[in-house]
Protein backbone atom coordinates (compact mmCIF):
# COMPACT_ATOMS: atom_id res chain seq x y z
CA UNK A 1 0.00 0.00 0.00
CA UNK A 2 1.59 3.32 -0.63
CA UNK A 3 2.65 5.77 1.93
CA UNK A 4 0.34 8.63 2.46
CA UNK A 5 1.26 11.88 1.66
CA UNK A 6 -0.25 13.36 5.04
CA UNK A 7 -2.00 11.83 7.74
CA UNK A 8 -3.47 13.76 10.53
CA UNK A 9 -4.68 12.60 13.37
CA UNK A 10 -7.21 14.61 15.76
CA UNK A 11 -4.92 17.59 15.78
CA UNK A 12 -5.55 20.36 17.99
CA UNK A 13 -4.72 24.19 17.37
CA UNK A 14 -7.26 26.52 19.55
CA UNK A 15 -6.49 30.10 20.17
CA UNK A 16 -7.38 32.34 23.25
CA UNK A 17 -10.57 33.78 21.52
CA UNK A 18 -11.70 29.70 20.75
CA UNK A 19 -10.90 30.36 17.28
CA UNK A 20 -8.50 28.07 15.40
CA UNK A 21 -9.14 24.57 14.46
CA UNK A 22 -9.27 21.30 15.91
CA UNK A 23 -9.65 18.08 16.22
CA UNK A 24 -9.40 17.18 12.66
CA UNK A 25 -7.94 14.09 11.38
CA UNK A 26 -7.40 13.65 7.43
CA UNK A 27 -5.46 11.65 5.31
CA UNK A 28 -4.26 12.68 1.87
CA UNK A 29 -2.91 10.05 -0.32
CA UNK A 30 -0.63 9.90 -3.32
CA UNK A 31 -2.05 11.68 -6.51
CA UNK A 32 -4.91 13.15 -4.43
CA UNK A 33 -5.84 16.59 -4.72
CA UNK A 34 -7.84 17.73 -1.33
CA UNK A 35 -9.26 21.24 -0.87
CA UNK A 36 -10.51 22.41 2.27
CA UNK A 37 -13.59 24.92 1.72
CA UNK A 38 -14.96 27.00 4.38
CA UNK A 39 -15.50 30.65 5.28
CA UNK A 40 -13.46 33.48 6.29
CA UNK A 41 -12.88 32.10 10.01
CA UNK A 42 -13.39 28.71 9.51
CA UNK A 43 -9.54 27.44 10.18
CA UNK A 44 -8.22 26.89 7.09
CA UNK A 45 -5.09 28.40 7.08
CA UNK A 46 -4.31 27.78 10.93
CA UNK A 47 -5.16 24.15 9.73
CA UNK A 48 -2.39 24.37 6.41
CA UNK A 49 -0.06 25.96 8.60
CA UNK A 50 -0.29 22.70 11.20
CA UNK A 51 -0.11 20.31 8.21
CA UNK A 52 2.34 22.27 6.12
CA UNK A 53 5.35 22.00 9.47
CA UNK A 54 4.79 26.01 10.17
CA UNK A 55 2.94 25.59 13.37
CA UNK A 56 2.69 23.10 16.15
CA UNK A 57 -0.24 21.26 16.96
CA UNK A 58 -1.32 21.78 20.11
CA UNK A 59 -3.03 18.06 20.51
CA UNK A 60 -2.75 15.51 17.82
CA UNK A 61 -0.54 14.15 15.37
CA UNK A 62 0.71 14.97 11.97
CA UNK A 63 2.61 12.07 10.04
CA UNK A 64 4.30 13.51 6.49
CA UNK A 65 4.52 10.53 4.48
CA UNK A 66 4.62 8.25 7.32
CA UNK A 67 7.51 10.02 9.93
CA UNK A 68 5.80 12.67 12.45
CA UNK A 69 9.72 14.69 12.07
CA UNK A 70 8.48 17.79 10.11
CA UNK A 71 12.61 18.43 9.18
CA UNK A 72 12.47 15.01 7.49
CA UNK A 73 9.38 16.23 5.72
CA UNK A 74 10.45 19.53 4.41
CA UNK A 75 12.95 18.61 1.69
CA UNK A 76 9.32 16.81 -0.01
CA UNK A 77 6.51 19.56 0.44
CA UNK A 78 6.61 23.06 -0.61
CA UNK A 79 4.17 25.47 0.42
CA UNK A 80 2.62 28.84 -0.43
CA UNK A 81 1.33 30.91 2.20
CA UNK A 82 -1.22 33.82 1.69
CA UNK A 83 1.54 36.36 1.96
CA UNK A 84 3.79 37.32 -1.19
CA UNK A 85 6.71 38.36 0.50
CA UNK A 86 10.08 38.22 -1.62
CA UNK A 87 13.30 39.41 -1.47
CA UNK A 88 12.09 42.14 -3.30
CA UNK A 89 15.34 44.19 -4.37
CA UNK A 90 16.39 41.36 -6.43
CA UNK A 91 15.03 39.68 -9.60
CA UNK A 92 12.29 37.19 -9.88
CA UNK A 93 15.26 34.75 -11.41
CA UNK A 94 17.26 35.37 -8.14
CA UNK A 95 14.51 34.11 -6.02
CA UNK A 96 13.86 31.16 -8.11
CA UNK A 97 17.52 30.84 -7.94
CA UNK A 98 17.66 31.05 -4.20
CA UNK A 99 14.55 28.30 -3.43
CA UNK A 100 16.12 26.04 -6.24
CA UNK A 101 19.72 26.23 -4.00
CA UNK A 102 17.96 25.83 -0.60
CA UNK A 103 15.98 22.44 -1.95
CA UNK A 104 19.10 21.65 -3.25
CA UNK A 105 17.34 20.76 -6.75
CA UNK A 106 18.62 22.02 -10.23
CA UNK A 107 17.27 25.59 -11.18
CA UNK A 108 14.20 24.64 -13.84
CA UNK A 109 14.34 27.61 -16.03
CA UNK A 110 10.90 26.16 -17.62
CA UNK A 111 9.46 27.12 -14.48
CA UNK A 112 9.67 30.87 -15.35
CA UNK A 113 8.28 30.73 -18.50
CA UNK A 114 5.67 28.56 -17.84
CA UNK A 115 4.37 30.61 -14.83
CA UNK A 116 4.72 33.39 -17.73
CA UNK A 117 7.53 35.72 -16.30
CA UNK A 118 9.90 35.02 -18.81
CA UNK A 119 9.57 38.48 -19.79
CA UNK A 120 10.18 39.79 -16.47
CA UNK A 121 12.69 37.52 -14.89
CA UNK A 122 15.18 39.57 -14.62
CA UNK A 123 13.69 43.01 -13.12
CA UNK A 124 13.77 43.44 -9.66
CA UNK A 125 10.33 41.81 -7.65
CA UNK A 126 9.73 45.26 -6.10
CA UNK A 127 8.91 45.95 -9.75
CA UNK A 128 6.22 43.14 -9.67
CA UNK A 129 2.22 43.79 -10.03
CA UNK A 130 0.13 41.87 -6.65
CA UNK A 131 -0.19 38.95 -9.53
CA UNK A 132 2.86 38.62 -10.58
CA UNK A 133 4.52 38.09 -7.29
CA UNK A 134 1.78 35.32 -6.50
CA UNK A 135 2.87 33.80 -9.87
CA UNK A 136 6.43 33.43 -8.72
CA UNK A 137 5.44 32.32 -5.36
CA UNK A 138 3.67 29.25 -6.63
CA UNK A 139 6.89 28.95 -9.37
CA UNK A 140 9.20 29.22 -5.92
CA UNK A 141 6.73 25.95 -4.27
CA UNK A 142 7.05 24.27 -7.75
CA UNK A 143 10.58 23.83 -7.76
CA UNK A 144 11.75 20.39 -7.46
CA UNK A 145 8.35 18.89 -7.87
CA UNK A 146 7.42 18.44 -4.37
CA UNK A 147 5.48 15.20 -3.43
CA UNK A 148 3.01 17.29 -1.20
CA UNK A 149 2.25 20.68 -2.47
CA UNK A 150 0.22 23.05 0.40
CA UNK A 151 -1.61 25.81 -0.93
CA UNK A 152 -3.88 28.60 1.19
CA UNK A 153 -5.83 30.63 -1.19
CA UNK A 154 -3.98 30.03 -4.16
CA UNK A 155 -6.29 32.23 -6.22
CA UNK A 156 -5.43 34.98 -4.87
CA UNK A 157 -4.53 37.61 -7.21
CA UNK A 158 -4.71 35.62 -10.53
CA UNK A 159 -5.70 36.30 -13.77
CA UNK A 160 -7.43 34.68 -16.08
CA UNK A 161 -4.34 33.16 -17.45
CA UNK A 162 -2.87 32.22 -14.54
CA UNK A 163 -5.84 30.41 -13.12
CA UNK A 164 -5.27 28.22 -16.14
CA UNK A 165 -1.90 27.59 -15.57
CA UNK A 166 -2.58 26.41 -11.91
CA UNK A 167 -5.15 24.17 -12.78
CA UNK A 168 -2.84 22.54 -15.46
CA UNK A 169 -0.33 22.53 -13.08
CA UNK A 170 -2.09 20.30 -10.15
CA UNK A 171 -3.66 18.11 -13.08
CA UNK A 172 -0.46 17.26 -14.47
CA UNK A 173 1.23 16.52 -10.38
CA UNK A 174 -2.32 14.60 -9.88
CA UNK A 175 -1.59 12.22 -13.25
CA UNK A 176 1.84 11.78 -11.96
CA UNK A 177 1.00 10.62 -8.15
CA UNK A 178 1.82 13.63 -6.47
CA UNK A 179 -0.32 15.22 -4.05
CA UNK A 180 -1.98 18.76 -2.92
CA UNK A 181 -3.74 20.53 -0.34
CA UNK A 182 -6.15 23.63 -1.06
CA UNK A 183 -7.51 25.54 1.66
CA UNK A 184 -9.37 28.05 -0.65
CA UNK A 185 -12.61 29.86 -0.92
CA UNK A 186 -13.01 29.79 -4.21
CA UNK A 187 -15.77 26.62 -5.36
CA UNK A 188 -15.31 26.74 -9.49
CA UNK A 189 -11.44 26.27 -8.97
CA UNK A 190 -12.32 23.26 -6.12
CA UNK A 191 -14.62 21.98 -8.80
CA UNK A 192 -11.57 21.91 -11.78
CA UNK A 193 -9.46 20.70 -9.52
CA UNK A 194 -10.63 18.80 -6.24
CA UNK A 195 -10.32 15.09 -5.79
CA UNK A 196 -11.86 15.33 -2.71
CA UNK A 197 -13.34 18.16 -1.08
CA UNK A 198 -13.36 18.64 2.80
CA UNK A 199 -15.99 21.61 4.45
CA UNK A 200 -14.50 23.33 7.34
CA UNK A 201 -16.87 24.95 10.08
CA UNK A 202 -15.72 26.45 13.17
CA UNK A 203 -12.49 24.86 13.13
CA UNK A 204 -14.06 21.20 12.30
CA UNK A 205 -14.08 19.19 9.21
CA UNK A 206 -17.89 18.19 8.49
CA UNK A 207 -17.01 16.41 5.36
CA UNK A 208 -14.76 14.71 3.46
CA UNK A 209 -15.78 13.40 0.72
CA UNK A 210 -14.99 12.89 -3.51
CA UNK A 211 -15.81 15.97 -5.27
CA UNK A 212 -17.83 13.81 -7.74
CA UNK A 213 -20.24 12.58 -4.75
CA UNK A 214 -20.69 15.66 -3.17
CA UNK A 215 -21.79 17.66 -6.54
CA UNK A 216 -24.24 14.33 -7.22
CA UNK A 217 -25.62 14.89 -3.77
CA UNK A 218 -26.96 18.26 -5.21
CA UNK A 219 -27.43 16.82 -8.53
CA UNK A 220 -31.32 17.31 -8.69
CA UNK A 221 -31.50 20.55 -7.18
CA UNK A 222 -31.62 24.12 -8.23
CA UNK A 223 -30.82 27.24 -6.08
CA UNK A 224 -33.14 30.28 -6.16
CA UNK A 225 -31.42 33.72 -5.06
CA UNK A 226 -34.30 36.28 -3.97
CA UNK A 227 -33.52 39.76 -3.20
CA UNK A 228 -36.28 41.47 -1.62
CA UNK A 229 -37.69 44.47 0.08
CA UNK A 230 -38.77 44.13 4.15
CA UNK A 231 -38.92 41.37 5.79
CA UNK A 232 -40.30 37.77 4.19
CA UNK A 233 -41.37 34.61 6.56
CA UNK A 234 -38.42 32.36 6.05
CA UNK A 235 -40.59 29.95 7.46
CA UNK A 236 -43.04 29.84 4.77
CA UNK A 237 -40.30 29.50 2.43
CA UNK A 238 -39.13 26.42 4.60
CA UNK A 239 -42.76 24.61 4.10
CA UNK A 240 -42.22 24.59 0.79
CA UNK A 241 -42.04 21.52 -1.07
CA UNK A 242 -38.80 19.89 -1.90
CA UNK A 243 -37.11 23.17 -0.04
CA UNK A 244 -33.67 21.37 1.78
CA UNK A 245 -32.15 24.67 3.23
CA UNK A 246 -33.29 28.53 3.50
CA UNK A 247 -30.95 30.88 4.66
CA UNK A 248 -31.13 34.88 5.01
CA UNK A 249 -28.57 36.91 3.29
CA UNK A 250 -28.37 40.92 4.07
CA UNK A 251 -31.23 41.98 1.64
CA UNK A 252 -33.33 38.52 0.81
CA UNK A 253 -32.71 34.81 0.63
CA UNK A 254 -31.54 31.80 -0.52
CA UNK A 255 -33.23 28.45 -1.03
CA UNK A 256 -31.76 25.16 -2.05
CA UNK A 257 -34.73 22.96 -3.29
CA UNK A 258 -34.86 19.41 -5.58
CA UNK A 259 -36.02 20.60 -8.76
CA UNK A 260 -39.51 19.84 -9.86
CA UNK A 261 -42.31 21.66 -12.02
CA UNK A 262 -43.65 24.79 -10.08
CA UNK A 263 -40.70 25.18 -7.69
CA UNK A 264 -40.02 28.42 -8.61
CA UNK A 265 -43.69 29.74 -8.45
CA UNK A 266 -44.52 28.18 -5.18
CA UNK A 267 -41.07 29.73 -3.67
CA UNK A 268 -42.21 33.29 -5.13
CA UNK A 269 -45.88 32.31 -3.82
CA UNK A 270 -44.51 31.92 -0.10
CA UNK A 271 -42.35 35.08 -0.26
CA UNK A 272 -45.85 37.23 -1.03
CA UNK A 273 -46.50 40.77 -2.59
CA UNK A 274 -44.90 40.61 -5.90
CA UNK A 275 -45.01 43.33 -7.24
CA UNK A 276 -44.17 45.24 -4.52
CA UNK A 277 -41.49 43.21 -2.25
CA UNK A 278 -39.38 41.37 -5.05
CA UNK A 279 -36.53 43.29 -6.46
CA UNK A 280 -34.53 39.87 -7.76
CA UNK A 281 -34.56 36.52 -8.53
CA UNK A 282 -31.98 34.21 -10.19
CA UNK A 283 -32.43 30.13 -10.37
CA UNK A 284 -29.04 28.39 -11.26
CA UNK A 285 -27.43 24.68 -10.66
CA UNK A 286 -26.39 24.21 -7.63
CA UNK A 287 -22.62 23.90 -7.18
CA UNK A 288 -19.77 23.13 -3.87
CA UNK A 289 -21.77 26.39 -2.49
CA UNK A 290 -24.67 24.74 -2.30
CA UNK A 291 -23.17 21.78 -1.14
CA UNK A 292 -21.57 23.53 1.49
CA UNK A 293 -24.92 24.78 2.31
CA UNK A 294 -26.87 21.75 2.31
CA UNK A 295 -24.88 19.95 4.86
CA UNK A 296 -23.55 22.39 7.13
CA UNK A 297 -26.71 24.68 6.91
CA UNK A 298 -24.14 28.08 6.40
CA UNK A 299 -23.46 29.86 3.29
CA UNK A 300 -19.83 29.46 2.32
CA UNK A 301 -19.07 33.28 1.73
CA UNK A 302 -20.15 33.76 5.67
CA UNK B 1 11.62 33.38 -23.68
CA UNK B 2 12.65 29.93 -21.93
CA UNK B 3 15.85 31.13 -23.16
CA UNK B 4 15.64 34.59 -21.29
CA UNK B 5 15.00 32.91 -18.04
CA UNK B 6 17.60 30.14 -18.19
CA UNK B 7 20.46 33.10 -18.06
CA UNK B 8 23.37 33.08 -15.90
CA UNK B 9 23.19 34.76 -12.43
CA UNK B 10 22.99 38.02 -12.89
CA UNK B 11 26.36 40.31 -12.14
CA UNK B 12 25.31 41.36 -8.31
CA UNK B 13 24.17 37.97 -7.61
CA UNK B 14 28.05 36.61 -8.26
CA UNK B 15 29.14 39.77 -7.02
CA UNK B 16 27.34 38.27 -3.21
CA UNK B 17 29.36 35.67 -4.12
CA UNK B 18 27.67 33.14 -1.65
CA UNK B 19 24.82 30.81 -2.51
CA UNK B 20 22.30 30.63 -0.10
CA UNK B 21 20.53 33.04 1.94
CA UNK B 22 22.97 35.75 3.21
CA UNK B 23 24.04 36.59 -0.02
CA UNK B 24 20.33 37.14 -1.13
CA UNK B 25 19.66 39.78 1.86
CA UNK B 26 23.42 41.27 1.32
CA UNK B 27 22.45 41.46 -2.12
CA UNK B 28 19.34 42.87 -1.31
CA UNK B 29 21.16 45.28 1.26
CA UNK B 30 23.08 46.77 -1.03
CA UNK B 31 20.59 47.35 -3.95
CA UNK B 32 18.78 49.59 -1.48
CA UNK B 33 21.07 52.72 -2.55
CA UNK B 34 19.31 55.48 -0.64
CA UNK B 35 18.91 53.73 2.65
CA UNK B 36 22.63 52.26 1.99
CA UNK B 37 23.72 55.95 1.65
CA UNK B 38 21.94 56.88 5.21
CA UNK B 39 23.31 54.10 6.87
CA UNK B 40 27.12 54.72 5.64
CA UNK B 41 26.53 58.49 6.78
CA UNK B 42 24.99 58.79 9.36
CA UNK B 43 27.37 57.46 12.26
CA UNK B 44 29.63 60.53 10.41
CA UNK B 45 27.48 62.84 11.24
CA UNK B 46 28.58 62.30 14.92
CA UNK B 47 31.84 61.17 14.61
CA UNK B 48 33.43 63.89 12.40
CA UNK B 49 32.32 66.56 14.97
CA UNK B 50 34.07 64.16 17.89
CA UNK B 51 36.63 64.04 15.92
CA UNK B 52 38.01 66.79 14.63
CA UNK B 53 36.57 68.64 17.97
CA UNK B 54 38.64 67.67 20.60
CA UNK B 55 35.57 66.29 23.12
CA UNK B 56 36.67 64.59 25.83
CA UNK B 57 38.12 61.98 25.16
CA UNK B 58 35.83 59.36 27.87
CA UNK B 59 32.75 61.22 26.39
CA UNK B 60 33.61 61.02 23.45
CA UNK B 61 34.86 57.36 23.05
CA UNK B 62 31.22 56.93 25.46
CA UNK B 63 29.22 58.21 22.55
CA UNK B 64 31.01 56.07 19.53
CA UNK B 65 30.45 53.24 21.71
CA UNK B 66 26.89 53.78 22.15
CA UNK B 67 26.85 54.49 18.14
CA UNK B 68 28.38 50.86 17.82
CA UNK B 69 25.96 49.13 19.97
CA UNK B 70 22.76 50.86 18.54
CA UNK B 71 23.98 50.22 14.84
CA UNK B 72 24.47 46.41 15.13
CA UNK B 73 21.54 45.95 17.45
CA UNK B 74 18.61 48.00 16.04
CA UNK B 75 19.46 47.29 12.21
CA UNK B 76 18.88 43.28 12.90
CA UNK B 77 16.29 43.56 15.46
CA UNK B 78 13.87 46.09 13.24
CA UNK B 79 14.91 44.41 9.91
CA UNK B 80 14.01 40.99 11.13
CA UNK B 81 11.01 41.40 12.58
CA UNK B 82 9.80 43.55 9.86
CA UNK B 83 10.98 40.10 7.65
CA UNK B 84 8.60 38.32 10.09
CA UNK B 85 5.51 40.90 9.57
CA UNK B 86 6.25 40.38 5.70
CA UNK B 87 5.54 36.66 5.84
CA UNK B 88 9.50 35.97 4.89
CA UNK B 89 10.68 34.40 7.80
CA UNK B 90 7.26 32.16 7.48
CA UNK B 91 8.50 30.80 3.82
CA UNK B 92 11.96 30.25 5.40
CA UNK B 93 10.46 27.95 7.97
CA UNK B 94 9.17 25.63 5.50
CA UNK B 95 12.11 25.45 3.66
CA UNK B 96 14.55 22.34 3.89
CA UNK B 97 17.61 24.39 5.86
CA UNK B 98 19.36 23.93 9.31
CA UNK B 99 17.83 26.53 11.62
CA UNK B 100 21.29 27.16 12.50
CA UNK B 101 22.13 28.07 9.29
CA UNK B 102 19.27 30.92 9.09
CA UNK B 103 19.92 32.58 12.04
CA UNK B 104 23.44 32.80 10.74
CA UNK B 105 23.29 33.46 7.23
CA UNK B 106 20.72 36.43 8.54
CA UNK B 107 22.68 37.90 11.03
CA UNK B 108 26.05 37.50 8.50
CA UNK B 109 24.03 39.42 5.69
CA UNK B 110 23.14 42.69 8.52
CA UNK B 111 26.74 42.30 9.81
CA UNK B 112 28.27 42.79 6.62
CA UNK B 113 26.68 46.21 6.34
CA UNK B 114 27.24 46.97 9.33
CA UNK B 115 30.88 46.28 9.33
CA UNK B 116 30.86 48.82 6.43
CA UNK B 117 29.77 51.70 8.71
CA UNK B 118 32.12 50.99 11.82
CA UNK B 119 35.19 50.87 9.00
CA UNK B 120 33.91 54.20 7.85
CA UNK B 121 33.96 55.74 11.34
CA UNK B 122 37.25 53.80 11.93
CA UNK B 123 38.60 55.74 8.70
CA UNK B 124 37.46 59.23 10.04
CA UNK B 125 39.35 58.88 13.45
CA UNK B 126 42.43 57.68 11.82
CA UNK B 127 42.20 60.60 9.39
CA UNK B 128 41.63 63.12 12.29
CA UNK B 129 43.46 61.52 15.39
CA UNK B 130 46.70 59.44 13.50
CA UNK B 131 46.59 56.66 16.31
CA UNK B 132 48.90 53.65 16.28
CA UNK B 133 48.21 51.90 13.29
CA UNK B 134 48.11 48.47 16.09
CA UNK B 135 45.65 50.47 18.39
CA UNK B 136 43.29 51.51 15.43
CA UNK B 137 43.88 47.94 14.57
CA UNK B 138 42.57 46.66 17.61
CA UNK B 139 39.90 49.19 17.93
CA UNK B 140 38.73 48.37 14.50
CA UNK B 141 38.58 44.57 14.90
CA UNK B 142 36.82 45.33 18.29
CA UNK B 143 34.27 46.94 16.76
CA UNK B 144 33.43 45.03 14.12
CA UNK B 145 33.14 41.93 17.49
CA UNK B 146 31.11 44.28 19.22
CA UNK B 147 28.64 44.90 16.07
CA UNK B 148 28.44 40.57 15.98
CA UNK B 149 27.85 40.94 19.41
CA UNK B 150 25.12 43.40 19.26
CA UNK B 151 23.59 41.90 16.27
CA UNK B 152 22.95 38.67 18.21
CA UNK B 153 21.30 40.77 21.02
CA UNK B 154 19.52 42.26 18.10
CA UNK B 155 18.66 38.64 16.78
CA UNK B 156 17.32 37.76 19.99
CA UNK B 157 15.66 40.53 20.70
CA UNK B 158 13.96 39.59 17.03
CA UNK B 159 13.14 35.96 18.14
CA UNK B 160 11.11 37.69 21.16
CA UNK B 161 8.75 40.43 19.09
CA UNK B 162 6.31 40.99 16.87
CA UNK B 163 6.84 44.04 14.96
CA UNK B 164 9.99 46.96 14.88
CA UNK B 165 8.09 48.99 17.41
CA UNK B 166 8.04 46.55 19.93
CA UNK B 167 11.73 45.54 18.86
CA UNK B 168 12.77 48.65 19.25
CA UNK B 169 11.29 49.09 22.97
CA UNK B 170 13.14 45.93 24.04
CA UNK B 171 16.38 46.62 22.71
CA UNK B 172 16.17 50.28 24.59
CA UNK B 173 15.29 47.88 27.79
CA UNK B 174 17.79 45.45 27.12
CA UNK B 175 20.86 48.07 25.83
CA UNK B 176 20.73 50.49 28.45
CA UNK B 177 21.31 48.71 31.76
CA UNK B 178 24.21 46.92 29.26
CA UNK B 179 25.99 49.94 28.62
CA UNK B 180 25.35 51.12 32.00
CA UNK B 181 26.75 48.29 33.60
CA UNK B 182 29.94 48.34 31.29
CA UNK B 183 30.58 51.42 32.75
CA UNK B 184 30.22 53.89 29.89
CA UNK B 185 28.60 56.72 31.95
CA UNK B 186 30.25 56.35 34.95
CA UNK B 187 33.74 54.36 34.60
CA UNK B 188 34.30 50.96 35.64
CA UNK B 189 34.59 50.19 38.94
CA UNK B 190 38.40 48.41 40.04
CA UNK B 191 36.76 45.63 41.44
CA UNK B 192 33.05 44.37 42.60
CA UNK B 193 30.33 42.47 40.18
CA UNK B 194 30.05 45.60 37.77
CA UNK B 195 34.05 45.14 37.46
CA UNK B 196 33.25 41.66 36.36
CA UNK B 197 29.98 42.39 34.62
CA UNK B 198 31.99 44.92 32.51
CA UNK B 199 34.38 42.23 31.48
CA UNK B 200 31.84 40.05 30.07
CA UNK B 201 30.50 42.78 27.83
CA UNK B 202 32.03 43.85 24.61
CA UNK B 203 31.25 47.79 25.47
CA UNK B 204 33.54 48.97 27.91
CA UNK B 205 36.37 46.77 25.62
CA UNK B 206 35.74 49.29 23.21
CA UNK B 207 34.98 52.37 24.90
CA UNK B 208 38.70 51.78 26.58
CA UNK B 209 39.87 51.50 22.85
CA UNK B 210 38.03 54.29 21.33
CA UNK B 211 39.68 56.62 24.38
CA UNK B 212 43.69 55.12 23.23
CA UNK B 213 42.75 55.95 19.50
CA UNK B 214 41.42 59.49 20.65
CA UNK B 215 44.67 59.99 22.91
CA UNK B 216 43.13 59.27 26.32
CA UNK B 217 44.25 57.49 28.94
CA UNK B 218 41.59 54.64 29.40
CA UNK B 219 41.62 52.64 33.10
CA UNK B 220 42.53 49.32 31.54
CA UNK B 221 43.09 47.57 27.96
CA UNK B 222 45.74 46.94 26.09
CA UNK B 223 46.25 45.98 22.22
CA UNK B 224 46.63 42.47 22.90
CA UNK B 225 43.76 42.08 25.62
CA UNK B 226 41.58 44.02 22.58
CA UNK B 227 42.64 41.44 20.16
CA UNK B 228 41.87 38.53 22.29
CA UNK B 229 38.36 40.25 23.61
CA UNK B 230 37.71 40.61 19.82
CA UNK B 231 38.08 37.23 19.02
CA UNK B 232 35.91 36.08 21.99
CA UNK B 233 33.22 38.47 21.03
CA UNK B 234 33.13 37.40 17.50
CA UNK B 235 32.74 33.63 18.66
CA UNK B 236 29.98 34.37 21.25
CA UNK B 237 27.87 36.17 18.21
CA UNK B 238 28.42 33.79 16.01
CA UNK B 239 27.19 30.82 17.77
CA UNK B 240 24.49 32.98 19.65
CA UNK B 241 22.80 33.81 15.85
CA UNK B 242 23.05 30.48 15.18
CA UNK B 243 21.79 29.41 17.80
CA UNK B 244 18.91 31.94 17.45
CA UNK B 245 17.65 30.79 14.55
CA UNK B 246 15.03 28.11 15.50
CA UNK B 247 13.55 30.69 18.35
CA UNK B 248 13.72 33.20 15.66
CA UNK B 249 12.04 31.13 12.96
CA UNK B 250 9.43 29.40 15.54
CA UNK B 251 8.04 32.86 16.97
CA UNK B 252 4.48 32.12 17.32
CA UNK B 253 4.27 28.45 15.50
Amino acid sequence: MAVLALEAQGILRRYRNGRGVGPVSLRLGPGEVLALLGPNGSGKTTLLRCLSTRSRPRGGEVRWFGDPDPARARPRLAVVFDATAHVDEVSGQDNLRFFARARRVREDPQLLADSGLAEVGGEQVANYSYGMRRRLLIAEALVGDPTLLVLDEPTLGLDVEGRRWLERVLGERQRRGLSTLVGTNDTSFVEEVATRVGFLVDGRLVADSPLGELLASVGGMREVSLRFRGEVDLDRLREVAGVRQVVASPDGALVLAAHRDGLVADVLGAVGELDRRLVDLTIREPGLADCFLQLTGRPLDG
Amino acid sequence: MAERAAARPTGAFRLAGPRGLWGLELQASLRRRRALAIKLVFPLVLAVPLALTGAPQFFAAMLLTVLIAMVGTVGTGVSLTRARGAGWLDRLAVLPLGRWRVGLELFLAGWVVDCLQATLLILVLEAAQRPDPLTLFSTWLLSLATLAFSGALGLAVAALTDNPGEAMLVLAVVLAPMLFLSGLFTGVPASGPRYWIAQILPFSYLQNAFQLVLHGNPPYGSDPQFLLASAAFLLVGGIAAAALGRPLLHRGA
